[in-house]
């Protein structure tokens, strides 16, 4: 047989039957039910399939989003899921257990290498830290699997991102995925999976390694996906399910690829975005470089050459799917401890179990001690419904993962960058990297 | 299946979902209500859709409904009352939730879209695979066959279910 990507190897082990037009009905061992996508499709067998699901234990629930429920509407969405997944036994985390799907399904271990997983959102290609070829899908797809326990998907390609060196510099896993989207570009991805090799990436820890995993969506790839290891079994054997018998599959040594791109990752320096998609970025000691689209600007209200350090805020954000695990958490709090905000300041934990931890190890003293809101957890103002929504023209720095124009509210702009940066922005007022917070400590 | 009518042209690369239907509209427990909020999150959203309000194709940039796996963004288009988008490239989740919902995803190379762009009405031959722009030459695209026939049939979920017994005894095989 010929030499295989661990993607073509997920792949085979789950076609259940080749369908016209390079097409594949591609079972699904996981589907993730969140409160927002959910209900058209529960709707929908219930109404025309006799609210038969293929296998109920094939799918976990949660409240998500918006949690608890803002008004009426959103608080019937949650009912809704709530009700269907009790009728039908399925495993439910509901507020107070609840946190953002790409949080909840690895830290409770309801995922393990080897499986196919999909969720009615975007980012569920986070999970391809772990082995997994998981992916996001529209809510008529969800229902699919939740009806027939497949997906319909035209086979990706797959494009290997081989990272070579390690972080250093203040880098972190975010700005590694920044300069990913910057290199292979925006829709640079489209139509592949992005599977991440070499030393770089074998020294990621999990939740480094689902940051990364988290932003293959914004260069437009089906997922991301990286082999596991030691340390995907260490950290699946301390989670509350603790899965067992899965085998970690690897690419072949001879694996061919249908693109290749090579990062230094010793290269890359903290990174924040100043335009209207991911990747539009550039180091945070940097400029607007001198060829960034117009529009892009016109939006952002910034101009070519304008150094990035003196572009203020008016918000900071640390949250969302990509940056609020309890790491991240540990690293912001490293930047705020002794230190006061200058700006209305969220911090939003990825779950209520990454708030526990937080709050054993004292993270939400330091964050309140440093005049930051310190909130249950949430999707919250990253996709702008709830929580620390912009106004048109407001300016904020965040560790979310889109910076869209419009996303986290009406008019308002979005600065993308590591949990550190933006605890540095939050002080400053100002982007700033953390390295001028210790020289002006050094000074002082 | 013919689709025939009045174009929209925005031609701008890289409209998100975002920009489609903003996150603030996805409260409802089924697929309705969503026309009157389509491009909302648009620059210049509203007064694109007055200026050509019965417009049945939209045509537009590259990488069209990147970003966030809302069906709500399809369901928006189409019940604003498109039928097809034409564009350069489409992001995936997107064309997967378009063709689940009846509206033409049609990949054409930019040149050729920055023509039709410039076109008035357009005529689409979904089950032959061909557009013609009012006085103009007839042009050849490719559809999904697969996903065209959920288009031109019974549609996805009805495909799904014909699989089930399928999808069993694969798994107790497995």
């Amino acid at each position: 047989m010929a030499q295989r990507s661990l993607f073509a190897k997920l792949w085979d082990a789950h076609v259940v039957e080749e369908l016209p037009g390079g097409n594949a009905l591609v079972f699904m061992d996981l589907v993730v039910a969140h409160e927002i996508t959910t209900p058209p499709g529960a709707l929908a067998i219930e109404k025309q399939f006799d609210d038969k699901l293929y296998d109920p234990k094939r799918i976990v629930a949660m409240i998500d989003h918006v949690a608890p429920a803002k008004d009426g509407a959103t608080a019937l969405q949650a009912q809704t899921v709530r009700v269907w997944a009790k009728r039908h036994g399925i495993a439910f985390h509901d507020i107070g257990d609840n946190g953002i799907c790409h949080v909840i399904v690895p830290e409770r271990g309801y995922v393990a290498p080897g499986m196919t997983v999909c969720c009615g959102d975007s980012h569920t290609c986070t999970l391809g830290a772990f082995g997994t070829f998981s992916l996001g899908i529209g809510s008529t797809a969800q229902a699919g699997a939740m009806l027939a326990g497949c997906l319909v998907l035209q086979r990706p390609k797959v494009m290997r991102v081989n990272v070579t060196g390690r972080l250093g510099n203040g880098a972190t896993a975010k700005d590694l995925a920044l300069t990913v989207i910057a290199t292979i570009g925006f829709r640079g991805g489209t139509g592949h999976v992005l599977e991440y090799t070499g030393e770089a990436i074998e020294a990621l820890t999990m939740e480094q390694r689902m940051t990364l995993c988290n932003m293959a969506i914004e260069a437009g790839a089906t997922t991301g996906l990286i082999a596991a290891d030691a340390t995907t079994a260490a950290y699946l054997a301390q989670t509350p399910l603790a899965p067992a018998g899965w085998r970690a599959e690897r690419a072949d040594p001879d694996a061919t690829y249908d693109a290749e791109v090579t990062i230094d990752a010793s290269r890359i320096r903290p990174m924040v975005s100043w335009g209207t998609n991911p990747g539009e970025c550039a180091p945070v000691d940097g400029v607007v470089p001198h060829d960034a689209p117009a529009a892009s600007l016109a939006y952002m209200d910034l101009r070519p050459g304008q150094v990035l350090a003196e572009v203020a805020m008016d918000q900071a954000f640390i949250g969302s799917c990509t940056n609020a695990r309890i790491s991240d958490l540990r690293a912001a709090a490293e930047v705020f401890r002794g230190r006061r905000v200058s700006i209305p300041t969220i911090v939003t934990p990825g779950s209520q179990a990454v708030r526990r931890q937080a709050e054993r190890e004292g993270l939400h003293d330091i964050f309140q001690d440093a005049g930051a809101l310190w909130t249950h957890s949430s999707c919250g103002p990253c996709l702008g419904m709830s929580m620390g929504v912009l106004a048109p023209g407001m300016r904020c720095i965040s560790s979310s993962n889109r910076n869209f124009p419009g996303r986290m509210g009406d008019g308002g702009r979005v600065h993308l960058a590591a949990p550190a940066v933006v605890a540095a922005s939050a002080i400053l007022g100002r982007i700033a990297s953390p390295a001028e917070l210790t020289r002006e400590a050094v000074l002082a | 299946m013919i689709v025939s009518g009045q174009i929209l042209a925005i031609e701008r690369a890289n409209i998100d979902t975002d920009q489609i239907i903003p996150a603030r509209h996805l409260t409802r427990l089924d697929d309705s209500g969503m026309g009157e909020h389509c491009f909302e999150g648009l620059t210049g959203g509203a007064a694109l859709l007055a200026s050509r309000p019965n417009a049945k194709i939209l045509v537009t940039g590259e990488n069209f409904g990147c970003g966030s796996s809302r069906e709500h963004a399809a369901w928006a288009l189409v019940q604003r009352g498109f039928r097809a988008v034409i564009a350069p490239s489409f992001a995936r989740i997107f064309e997967e939730n378009a063709y689940n919902n009846g509206l033409v995803p049609i990949k054409l190379p930019q040149a050729v879209v920055d023509a039709l762009a410039k076109t008035d009405r357009i005529e689409i031959d979904v089950a032959a695979e061909t557009l013609r722009p009012l006085d103009g030459a007839t042009i050849a695209f490719t559809l999904d066959p697969l996903r065209k026939a959920f288009i031109l049939g019974g549609g996805y979920l009805p495909f799904l279910a014909s699989k089930l017994h399928a999808v069993r005894a694969w798994e107790a095989a497995r």
